[in-house]
């Protein structure tokens, strides 16, 4: 009998994913389906419950070929990601309610699911496996988004398995230089196994030039799609940095050029939901960089960090998702004055550009005030950190242009489209009113922020609410919406175009792409060369191979009995030179 | 010793002369006999009878090795004397069970290959063939191995030439078989003459043992050899001798074919393998340059330019017929090693290409007796129509390429671990060369069968036809004997192994 | 052709005006001219109080920038100001026509106010 507390929780997950494939279609069914959907979820967080009874649980050992894995392991860090992919798993699940299709359903519990049992597995091979599972299971959702998405869902499978690949090599090294140990602990990058790991992880996460999937895929995809997208693959990385990678130098750069650059995209980007993937990678950035700094506070922070961030990114996305399906757009040029018509979509959508704003009683405010201050302290040590620092401030602004005032302003304010539609979908609404009473509730100053810090890995005693902390950042927002106003007035803030803005990937889309165009034209003229010249060469020896060997060929004539006869002469005199002469 | 207890005393003592005086007596019955199915059924028992003979002899010399059986009572050098041995047991074993089945076989194929008045002789002649087969490889004597060379050859060239009711291109081709045969034998015998006046006998054992006290001898012995070795070469088809092969095995009965691939040229590499190792010795000089110039040069010049013809034939008993010659030559480099790993694997070659290519050529012969094709073409879609012939044609055709878990493989890697220990390299690339050749011409075959799709006839699809079970019994006998060689089920492919190291522990020292 | 039939379609979402949702009535408000003009003084309200109340309680662990009093309000302003600033020139140098990599772009409504006068104020 197997014990079903050996069992890897993120398996549950994938396990309805199959049934869900499998069941065929039909009303009943599409019940069952969206049970699944949703109680999946809960029942493997019950799961995780169960098993989670001591400070680190290690199960489900499995010993093939000599290398032993660890299929299950639960401690204080992985277990705040396997919760809290459980609750987002649950909030998609509702805002996709609507929607009659299993392709999404299916791919989604098994993304999921992979996911949830990529961060509590326990050794680098399970998590490959995982990993790569990850990967191809949501390449479904980029696809759903219709004809257009083809190009970028091949893309974004092509990066992602070779990501898989990369960390598989890397794992492999890895474990030569560690005694053939395939345990997941701290990594560094004290060999070659290490950085290819980072670099797996880099293109996971969306390190500056490894990022443009991100910005690529996820916009593309359908309006489920995207929010449930958002929400597991970058974390699953920042997580496997969490492990891995703990005050490692070279990441709290990483993370601050990552902050900084996206918000540059995000402005000029008309598509909302591709400025919403850049503030994603932004929001990476700042979660990077603590895992750099690698302090307990900073640790503290990201962890924090990713757990509110999942929720608020998806309330975003679900709020321009609800609006995509009653417009049918998320362009920015294309929308505007929306709150007539949407107006509780337009509340939960400025909950939550304020969560990530970082706006005090607002979900942000308390974990990334923990990372930025994460950094000043150890600035004191380190001078340097202090460019950091700033660059992260100023990184802040830019979150509160792109998320906190262009989103919301565009999509609901702004000029009116004239667009009349209905209010989003009950079931959206549902969604979205959780998540955002999750953002106000985790930043409640009275218990709320508190039971956030009590899942957090190490103690904390920081104080979010204090009167500096409040008063600094709300001068750095106040100034932000005053220069946006005054800007606006002047009327040097940009108009939206409608537009293609190139970035990082137009190396291999555009300019890759020529290069392979012209190799292949190249190629193609050279190999009808070839051909005809290997046709030409194969054809006459096979005419001289027929006219040799063949029936009608002169080897094999009906040679007449004279002829063998003087043949076999031939042969009694070689036989005879053979035995009298040769030695 | 328990197996011993199923054959009667009578067989250890007279059993070898029985095996020769039997169908030659027979073979006169049988030419007489009025009624055609007595005569088939006289011809069965006694490949029969001599089968059993032949196992007894063979599970005798296992346990008790070497039989001397003198004729008459007169012991040699001025008698007769007959030997059952290591090397010559497996082969008369080999002869008379590829005679029985193909009798089975000729059962349902003589209906329409031999007109019915011409079936009593045509099993008369079979018999007297047969027995010429068998007294090439039992006797002891150089001179009664002429004597038998010739009544098997007669009789074959007989055979060949009742074809002619089939395809009158076999009366051509008997005719040139003829030419070339009695020019063999005329060398062959011109040999013995020459090694007559060296030695002055003409038992075998007693010109071993003169020549290798003379140390090989003179000029005489040495052109003796000389014309020996081609007489042979022309029987074996060694690679320039062997014109005469493919038109023989291409127009003859089906049935005769089958027995002439399967015996005929083994018995002649028998005799080759007699007079090289036994009567002479490869420590003579001349006889190692012969090994090592003429019968390995032969064996890979064979190899390739036999299978490159093999491939471009578009008949298949042609094909089969030229694979022949490649697959001779397999068998010759084996001998040309010379060491004991080289002949073992060249004598295992030998039995396991007799099985398989009996197999090939018995559902090849199916063919032709269910739709009278025999291109490569017209096979279009025989898997559909002929399932179970098309899977022994298959398994054949595998074990030829030497596909794992067939006797091709096993005799096939042996022959390359000898010439390997040999660090012969170029051997072992020309084996691995030819091999790929054989996969050409095989597969060609075989996907025409497998993919195409069976002729219409009349609009609508031919349905199946399968080969009677009297064609089909012998072909699965042979095509599972040479899956069992490969997986060594019940042991068949040890003892296969095993009697071909004894036979080359007796070919390289002594009589053992 | 289409154009005559988008403006149509336009025509009746135009019509729909007065559907507008319940909840969004009380605050219709916010899309007055009126409003919008002065909408400035929230938050420069805002941002003078909190320059204040900064003077009153300094960083506990200050950054060397933190000796300038309203120090974060100045980074957010300039941040702010250089970020929108640099709109112009990077759009000039990586916009591109829509269709540029030819792959269908991403999703259109039905219909597009992009070509409507009507549509903007």
């Amino acid at each position: 009998m197997i014990d079903i507390l050996q069992i890897n929780p993120g398996i549950w997950l994938i396990l309805s994913g199959i049934i869900c494939t499998l069941v065929p279609n039909g009303p009943l069914t599409q019940l069952t389906r969206k049970c699944l959907v949703i109680g999946a979820p809960v029942f493997t967080a019950f799961m995780i419950t169960q098993i989670f009874t001591s400070d680190i649980v290690v199960a489900g050992l499995i010993t093939i070929a000599d290398i032993e894995l660890t299929t299950l392991r639960i401690d204080s860090l992985s277990m705040v990601w396997g919760y809290l992919f459980c609750l987002i798993g649950v909030l998609n699940g509702i805002f996709g309610l609507h929607e009659k299709c299993r392709i999404t359903d299916s791919s989604a519990l098994i993304y999921s699911g992979a996911a949830i049992a990529g961060v509590l597995s326990g050794d680098l091979l399970t998590l490959f496996l995982f990993w790569e599972l990850t990967a191809i299971s949501s390449v479904f959702l980029v696809w759903r988004g219709g004809e257009h998405a083809y190009a970028a869902g091949v893309r974004y499978l092509a990066l992602h398995v070779l990501s898989g690949v990369i960390l598989l090599i890397g794992a492999v090294i890895h474990a030569r230089f560690n005694g053939g140990s395939y345990v997941f602990n701290h990594i560094g990058l004290q060999n070659l196994g290490g950085w290819l790991i980072l670099l797996a992880i880099g293109i996971k996460c969306g390190f500056p030039f490894l990022h443009m999937w991100m910005q690529d895929a996820y916009p593309k995809a359908s309006i489920t799609g995207t929010v449930i997208l958002s929400a597991f693959t970058t974390k699953m990385a920042i997580y496997t940095l969490a492990r891995g990678y703990v005050g490692t130098e070279i990441l709290i750069y990483i993370g601050a050029v990552m902050t900084c650059f996206p918000v540059f995209f995000a402005l000029v980007e008309n598509d909302l939901r591709r400025v919403l993937s850049f503030s994603l990678n932004n929001q990476l950035g700042f979660m990077v960089c603590g895992i750099g700094i690698g302090t307990e506070l900073a640790i503290n922070g990201v962890v924090g960090q990713v757990f509110v961030h999942v929720i608020f990114k998806s309330l975003l996305f679900m709020s321009i998702g609800a609006v995509i399906y009653r417009v049918g757009t998320a362009k920015a040029s294309e929308l505007g004055g929306l709150f007539r018509s949407m107006p509780i979509t337009a509340l939960f959508c400025l909950i939550g550009a304020g969560s990530i704003a970082a706006f005090p009683l607002l979900a942000a405010f308390v974990t990334k005030a923990m990372i930025i201050s994460s950094v000043i302290y150890e600035a004191h040590h380190n001078s340097v950190l202090y460019l950091i620092a700033a660059m992260l401030l100023f990184a802040s602004a830019g979150v509160m242009e792109h998320s906190g005032i262009k989103v919301p302003y565009f999509t609901f304010f702004s000029h009116d489209s004239g667009r009349r539609v209905k209010e989003a979908p009950w079931n959206m609404l549902v969604a979205m009113g959780l998540a955002a009473s999750l953002c106000i509730f985790l930043a409640f100053p009275w218990g709320g922020y508190q039971m956030l810090y009590d899942l957090l890995p190490y103690e904390a005693d920081y104080k979010p609410y204090t009167v500096d902390h409040v008063v600094f950042q709300l001068q750095l927002l106040f100034a932000a919406i005053t220069a946006f106003c005054i800007l606006k007035k002047s009327g040097l803030y940009p108009a939206e175009k409608r537009s293609e803005i190139l970035d990082f990937d137009w190396f291999y889309r555009k300019c890759g792409f020529h290069i392979v165009k012209s190799i292949n034209r190249a190629w193609n003229a050279l190999d009808a060369r070839l051909f005809s010249t290997t046709r030409d060469v194969s054809n006459s020896i096979n005419r001289r191979l027929y006219g040799v060997f063949s029936p009608i060929g002169g080897f094999s004539k009906t040679a007449p009995s004279g002829l063998s006869a003087v043949m076999t002469a031939a042969m009694l005199i070689l036989v005879l030179i053979l035995v009298y002469f040769v030695r | 010793m328990s197996s011993m207890s199923l054959f009667p005393q009578w067989i250890f003592e007279q059993g070898p002369a029985f095996l020769i005086v039997l169908p030659l007596l027979m073979g006169a019955v049988t030419a007489i006999l009025p009624n055609r199915s007595m005569a088939w059924w006289v011809t069965f028992f006694v490949t029969l009878i001599c089968t059993y003979t032949a196992f007894g002899l063979f599970q005798h010399i296992y346990f008790d090795g070497f039989l001397l059986y003198t004729m008459g009572g007169w012991a040699p050098p001025h008698g007769i004397s007959l030997i059952v041995d290591g090397l010559s047991a497996p082969i008369l074993l080999l002869i008379s069970v590829m005679a029985m089945l193909t009798v089975i076989y000729a059962l349902p194929s003589s209906i329409s290959e031999i007109e019915p008045k011409k079936r009593a002789p045509f099993y008369a002649a079979f018999l007297i063939c047969f027995a010429g087969l068998m007294g090439m490889v039992i006797t002891g004597d150089a001179f009664n191995v002429f004597v038998f060379l010739e009544v098997s050859s007669i009789s074959t060239y007989v055979l060949v030439a009742m074809g002619a009711a089939r395809d009158r291109r076999s009366l051509a081709a008997a005719y040139n078989y003829l030419i070339m045969g009695s020019i063999g034998a005329t060398f062959f015998v011109i040999g013995l003459g020459f090694l007559f006046m060296e030695t002055g006998t003409l038992n075998m054992a007693e010109m071993s043992a003169i020549l290798s006290e003379l140390n090989g001898g003179t000029r005489v012995s040495k052109v003796g050899y000389g014309f020996i070795i081609v007489g042979l070469g022309l029987k074996i088809a060694m690679f320039p001798l062997h014109t005469w092969l493919p038109r023989a095995y291409a127009y003859a009965p089906t049935k005769i074919t089958i027995f002439l691939a399967s015996t005929a040229t083994k018995a002649a590499i028998y005799l080759l393998l007699r007079f090289t190792f036994t009567v002479f010795d490869p420590s003579f000089d001349y006889i190692a340059v012969m090994l090592k110039y003429l019968i390995m040069g032969a064996a890979i010049v064979g190899m390739v330019l036999a299978s490159f013809q093999a491939i471009f034939q578009s008949d298949v008993r042609r094909v089969l017929a030229y694979s022949s010659v490649a697959q001779v030559g397999y068998i010759l480099l084996g001998i040309g090693i010379a060491t004991s790993s080289g002949l073992a694997a060249g004598y295992l070659h030998l039995l396991n290409h007799a099985i398989i290519k009996g197999c090939l050529f018995i559902s090849v012969g199916a063919f032709w007796y269910r739709f009278g094709i025999t291109r490569v073409s017209d096979f279009s879609g025989l898997f559909k129509t002929m399932p179970l012939t098309m899977g022994a044609f298959t398994l054949g055709g595998l074990s030829l390429v030497g596909v794992p878990f067939t006797a091709g493989f096993v005799s096939k890697v042996k022959l390359i671990l000898a010439a390997a220990e040999q660090e012969m390299w170029w051997a072992v690339l020309v084996i691995v060369f030819s091999s790929v050749l054989a996969i050409v011409y095989i597969g060609r075959i075989i996907i025409v069968a497998y993919f195409g799709s069976p002729p219409k006839i009349n609009g609508s699809t031919f349905i199946k036809n399968e080969a009677p079970f009297m064609m089909l019994f012998p072909m699965w006998v042979l095509g599972l004997m040479s899956i069992a060689i490969g997986v060594n089920a019940f042991g068949i492919g040890d003892g296969f192994v095993s009697a071909s190291e004894i036979a080359a522990s007796v070919l390289l020292g002594g009589r053992g | 052709m289409s154009l005559i039939k988008k403006s149509n379609q336009l025509g009746k979402a135009i019509d729909k005006q007065e559907d507008i949702h319940p909840f969004a009535i009380p605050f219709l408000w916010l899309g007055k001219k009126k409003v919008i003009d002065n909408f400035i003084w929230f938050p420069f309200s805002g941002l003078i109080l909190m320059i204040l109340i900064g003077f009153l309680y300094p960083q506990k662990h200050p950054a060397p920038w933190d000796v300038v009093p309203g120090s974060w309000a100045l980074i957010g302003f300039v941040s702010y100001s250089l970020i929108v600033l640099c709109a112009k020139p990077l759009t000039f140098l990586l916009a591109r026509p829509e269709s540029y990599y030819g792959e269908g772009g991403l999703l259109d409504p039905e219909f597009s106010v992009e070509n409507v006068e009507d549509g903007h104020d």
